[in-house]
């Protein structure tokens, strides 16, 4: 298991280096000019170009541009946005706020797809079961954008539900809608993911066995069949938190929710390289960290799987 | 991700592993000899929801096509006159005439815009996963195959793009070059991008699923007995492995064009994909959710429009998939 960890932990990290520089060099490595249009109508004044160049080491090759980065990446140190706030304190505001998000999100997915999951799964053929496949198509389909503009107007302007958009604190109760509609697509996907699951799992030859033994049926789906079909759903849970918070920006911009996704956004928009690179190396450390993890916990669960 | 991280993802695909061989058995069993092909094919015309799913993807097709089989209305025609007034549910189903679905803020008519917007919608939709198969799928080919070190450069190198969430990768390349390229890139142009984009951050997902099928497939008796007798890696590629590899691609193919269709809507909505005089349904709805308080209609139509769309791809793609893997049955 150890000797696992540590193989897994030692690929992982060519794959952050290759996918922070595919970023690196997408926002820093292009040609054309940095400071176009930066210092509004007017070109940028000489002092300001040189000072700038000087700081993120422009007038050097963009290999050792990014190895100056993460050197100090590796440090803890973020570096400065374009105009010149710390980019490790913007992060410490933003970050919990998307991190709440997305577990409110993987709560919804948790609860609501694996309880629909594992009755439909019980219930394969009847009219529960298309009744939630049907949902689940329709959750698959519609845009998340769409979703949360719907919910948003639905509950927040037409009946005065909900606040419509998030305040700055974000508390956890305004970010139930939120993070439902952040949800609903993944939700659809787990609770698939499940029902497939629980009907093979329920022809495997120790359910069969279980039932041949004289269990109650709580006992042999309770125990026996669900530990089992669960892996799959757990594991998707786990991959999912990486996914949604990079997800989130689309939910974010929509309920007005300061977080890592509203802040990229801002950034590309005002074309704040620094800031951009930043935001997305942390993201793809989250998705790899956590990518290791579950990869590590399925080991765990199953045992019949051996990684050697 | 490591190789044993792919075979925990082929588990959760169920249709990944031994479709061939399931098939093979059935086909001895009858006495008349099927192919993977023509016993899907008997599966699928039984079920409703391909049919269905069928209809209404080829009545997209057509709109996508030749819309004014639809409407003789312009979208891009004009009258401020009009603007916002809602849907006239009195001209549904006449032909020639305007306002079944209302107007837009600049008085465009929004029923005609939903008809023409199939177009780059669909376009996107079906180029991307044509891109992201042959990319994805040629990959995975030579890494499931040839395995060894190739096998883990390769994966490493998709790993590397499967790190870049989806949105999020799309976003920053298109700002970066559309930014750069020129003031006002053309919708052709835009279009591509947006294509390029969504191709160079999906096919790793491809490939995965192509790499595990075809390591599963290649291991089978009559690929060693095809080896045997002295078949080239060509030969055996494309005569024996291919066509038996090729099911989970095709299932994962088909419902990606829906999710395509939706992240095409999502970047436009993100204001990076397809902008103004372009007519596409992600451009309406981003457009029409800024007057949902006071014209809903814009933002509805052309969203069911899409929901339709991407679900019609979505229930074709399951369908598909329970008429490939008999386990599910």
């Amino acid at each position: 298991m150890g000797r696992y960890v540590l193989r897994r932990l030692l690929q992982a990290i060519p794959v952050f280096i290759g996918t922070t520089f595919l970023i690196y060099l997408m926002v820093w490595g292009l040609p054309g000019n940095p400071f176009a249009g930066r210092c509004g109508q007017r070109p940028c004044p000489d002092a300001y170009i040189q000072r700038m160049t000087e700081k993120y080491h422009l007038n050097e090759n963009i290999i050792s541009q990014y190895f100056w980065y993460m050197s100090h990446l590796v440090r803890g140190d973020f570096g400065e946005t374009f105009t010149g706030v710390s980019v490790n304190s913007l992060l410490a505001q933003a970050f919990p706020v998307t991190l709440r998000l997305a577990i409110v999100a993987i709560a919804f997915e948790a609860l609501i797809g694996i309880v629909a999951g594992v009755v439909t799964g019980l219930r394969k053929g009847r009219f529960i079961d298309n009744l939630v496949l049907v949902s689940t198509l329709f959750l698959i389909a519609i845009p998340t954008f769409v979703t949360g503009a719907l919910l948003q107007w639905v509950l927040g302007v037409e009946w005065g539900i909900i606040k419509p958009t998030v305040s700055s604190e974000a508390r956890w109760s305004e970010l139930i809608v939120p993070g439902f509609v952040l949800a609903s697509v993944t939700m659809a996907f787990v609770t698939r993911l499940t029902r497939v699951s629980v009907v093979e799992n329920r022809r495997a030859d120790y359910v069969r066995t279980a039932v041949a033994k004289g269990l109650t049926e709580s006992r042999v789906t309770g125990v026996h069949l669900l530990r089992n079909s669960l892996i799959p759903a757990v594991t998707q849970l786990g991959l999912d938190l990486g996914g949604l918070m990079a997800g989130a920006i689309v939910t974010e911009g929509i309920f007005n929710i300061r977080g890592i996704g509203g802040m990229l956004f801002m950034a590309i928009n005002r074309q704040d390289s620094a800031l951009v690179v930043s935001i997305v190396a942390l993201l793809v450390l989250v998705y790899l960290v956590v990518n290791l993890i579950v990869d590590v916990l399925y080991a765990v669960l199953d045992p019949r799987i051996r990684y050697e | 991700m490591s190789d044993t991280m792919s075979d925990a993802q082929a588990r959760q695909l169920p249709h990944a592993t031994s479709t061939g061989a399931a098939i093979v058995v059935d086909a001895a069993k009858s006495d008349r000899p099927r192919s993977l092909g023509s016993d899907a094919w008997r599966e699928l015309r039984r079920r409703p929801l391909f049919i269905v799913s069928l209809v209404l993807i080829l009545l997209f097709t057509l709109m996508a096509a030749f819309p004014q089989l639809f409407t003789s209305v312009d979208p891009t025609y004009a009258d401020l006159n009009r603007n916002l007034q809602p849907p006239k549910w009195e001209n549904w189903f006449k032909f020639g005439v305007d306002g079944q679905f209302g107007y837009d803020i600049l008085g465009r008519d929004v029923y005609a815009r939903t008809i023409y917007g199939a177009r780059a919608s669909i376009i996107v939709g079906l180029t991307t996963v044509l891109g992201t198969t042959i990319l994805g799928g040629l990959v995975g080919v030579i890494a499931g195959y040839f395995g060894g070190w190739l096998d883990s450069l390769l994966s490493r190198f998709a790993d590397i793009f499967l790190g870049v969430p989806l949105v999020l990768g799309s976003l920053l390349i298109l700002s970066t070059f559309a930014s750069r390229a020129h003031d006002n890139p053309s919708a052709v142009k835009i279009a591509s991008l947006v294509i390029i984009a969504l191709v160079a951050l999906g096919w790793p997902v491809f490939a995965r699923i192509m790499r595990s099928s075809v390591i599963s497939t290649k291991e089978l008796d009559y690929v060693a007995a095809a080896r045997a007798l002295g078949a080239r890696p060509s030969r055996i590629i494309f005569r024996h492995v291919l066509p038996n590899a090729l099911a989970p691609l095709i299932v994962v193919a088909t419902i990606s064009i829906g999710s395509y269709i939706g992240a095409e809507a999502t970047l436009s909505f993100l204001g990076v994909g397809l902008q103004d005089p372009v007519v596409s349904w992600g451009v309406m709805i981003s457009g029409g959710i800024t007057y949902r308080n006071v014209a809903p209609h814009l933002m509805l139509f052309p969203g069911t429009f899409l929901t339709i769309a991407v679900l019609s791809f979505v229930m074709l793609g399951d369908a598909v998939r329970d008429a490939l893997d008999p386990r599910l049955r």
